[in-house]
């Protein structure tokens, strides 16, 4: 039993996880690291906001629909209206995720978000734009991720609560039809 | 006589009103197994796709007739058209069904092809010009974080003294810019849309950081006046059929006047900074 239990239950994408944590971990540490090292402004600004920024398109294009089965993106139709478009695997492959891949995703979605506000507060209290500027890109670009992922997650379970209303209202018709021809 | 003949006449036009219902319903006929092909292989992938807006299909569907007399029209003015078309097409049809099961690279390849047609919109004559609603339709924000981004290190580079300042100034300047005039087309009552707008005035500063590329290498402030004045005009130049279009021609200086004093301003930072 000791030996099946940590077996059991393990990342089912380990790569998709190293590299979805990577980049937030490398703009997070390069941005406080070099904050205390370094004193060129520029740098800190053009390598931060670009792991941010690898960070967003890896999160919403690869690790989001590999972990969670989710994806987002923003469309302009022919009437020219933008459109918000999600996409989600079916009930069966959702249900088949991996509940360590999802915990994992959620939780360092949300504390990116959260460290970066708590590096924004630091930024205002030393009363330094620039450094504010960095920060609001890179807070920027997190929240997107978390309201595109959330609306998405929402409209998955719309999606199932209609694939289930379907299947029981087919049911019910059978039944009443099997019930006539008893009759 | 005269009533006999006129009598078969109605029963031909009659017919022809019935031939041209029953090619609808057989161009309809035509669409149902056209979707049916798809369906198996959604059945075999686990896939999908919900749109928020419920009635855009049904306009979809009807807009198809109108589409191909522009494309052909399009094609015979200009050989840049096959670029968008492969673009459009995969965008709507290609992608949707297995975006969620794909490989990276697909995802990656699809991307960079799309900043990449982007471009050429701003590089190359606008084959949208007179549509310009079109133009970036497939908006993405790679092409303007980079365009600034590069525009920020020219100019700090230029620059003797203050390097970091002035790098902010130049990053703050043109994404406050940016959010700026697009605020300023919607409170004049335009049609725009925000991400599309910043989308296409980050790729307007494409010319001006070439201007800017080439002010950094020479130092003579008579080249630099010309070269800064050519790429200005060449970005104003780009960005003036979209910004026209989203407003009513009685505003259209309204919302044209700001851009235009963005791209001097950024036009006068690249002149000044030595």
């Amino acid at each position: 039993m000791d030996p099946n239990q940590p077996v059991g239950e393990n990342y089912a994408n380990p790569r998709t996880c190293f590299f979805h944590v990577l980049f937030k971990a490398a703009a997070l540490a390069f941005y406080i690291l070099s904050a205390l090292f370094i004193d060129n402004f520029v740098i800190i600004f053009v390598v931060t906001v670009l792991l941010a920024a690898l960070d967003f398109w890896v999160v919403k294009n690869v690790s989001g629909r590999i972990l969670v089965g989710l994806r987002w993106w923003n469309e302009i139709n022919d009437l020219g209206e933008s459109v918000w478009k999600f996409e989600c695997l079916d009930h069966e492959s959702l249900a088949r995720m991996n509940k360590k891949d999802s915990w994992l995703f959620w939780w360092t979605l949300y504390l990116t978000a959260i460290l970066w506000i708590v590096l924004a507060i630091f930024s205002l209290i030393r009363l330094q734009a620039d450094y504010l500027l960095v920060v609001g890109v890179c807070l920027t670009l997190s929240i997107a991720n978390i309201v595109g992922f959330t609306k998405c997650k929402k409209d998955a379970k719309k999606q199932i609560q209609q694939f289930a209303s379907q299947t029981i209202a087919s049911r019910f018709s059978s039944t009443l039809q099997s019930a006539f021809s008893v009759v | 006589m005269s009533h006999s003949d006129t009598i078969p006449l109605h029963p031909s036009s009659q017919s022809d009103i019935d031939e041209i219902e029953n090619l609808i319903n057989a161009s309809v006929h035509q669409s149902v197994p056209s979707a049916r092909p798809p369906s198996p292989p959604r059945a075999s992938i686990p896939v999908s796709v919900s749109v928020s807006t419920a009635p855009s299909p049904f306009i979809s569907s009807n807009l198809p007739p109108p589409p191909p007399l522009p494309k052909s029209s399009v094609s015979a003015v200009t050989p840049s058209p096959p670029p968008p078309r492969p673009g459009i097409a995969t965008s709507g049809f290609g992608p949707a069904p297995n975006t969620l099961t794909e490989p990276v690279w697909d995802t990656v390849k699809r991307d960079l092809s799309r900043i990449v047609s982007n471009l050429k919109l701003v590089v190359f004559p606008n084959p949208y010009r007179e549509d310009p609603g079109k133009a970036l339709r497939d908006w993405d924000l790679w092409g303007p974080f980079f365009f600034i981004v590069f525009l920020g290190l020219t100019l700090s580079w230029s620059a003797s003294v203050k390097k970091s300042e002035v790098f902010a100034v130049a990053f703050a300047l043109l994404a406050a810019g940016a959010v700026i005039l697009t605020l300023n087309v919607l409170l004049l009552g335009g049609h725009i849309i925000f991400f599309q707008s910043l989308s296409l005035l980050g790729y307007c500063l494409f010319p001006l950081d070439v201007g800017a590329l080439i002010c950094m290498l020479k130092d003579n402030v008579i080249v630099k006046v010309v070269v800064v004045c050519v790429t200005l005009a060449w970005s104003s130049w780009a960005a003036y059929p979209f910004m026209s279009s989203a407003v009513s021609p009685r505003r259209k200086a309204l919302a044209l006047y700001p851009v235009f004093l963005m791209y001097v301003s950024v036009g006068f930072l690249i002149i000044a900074i030595d």
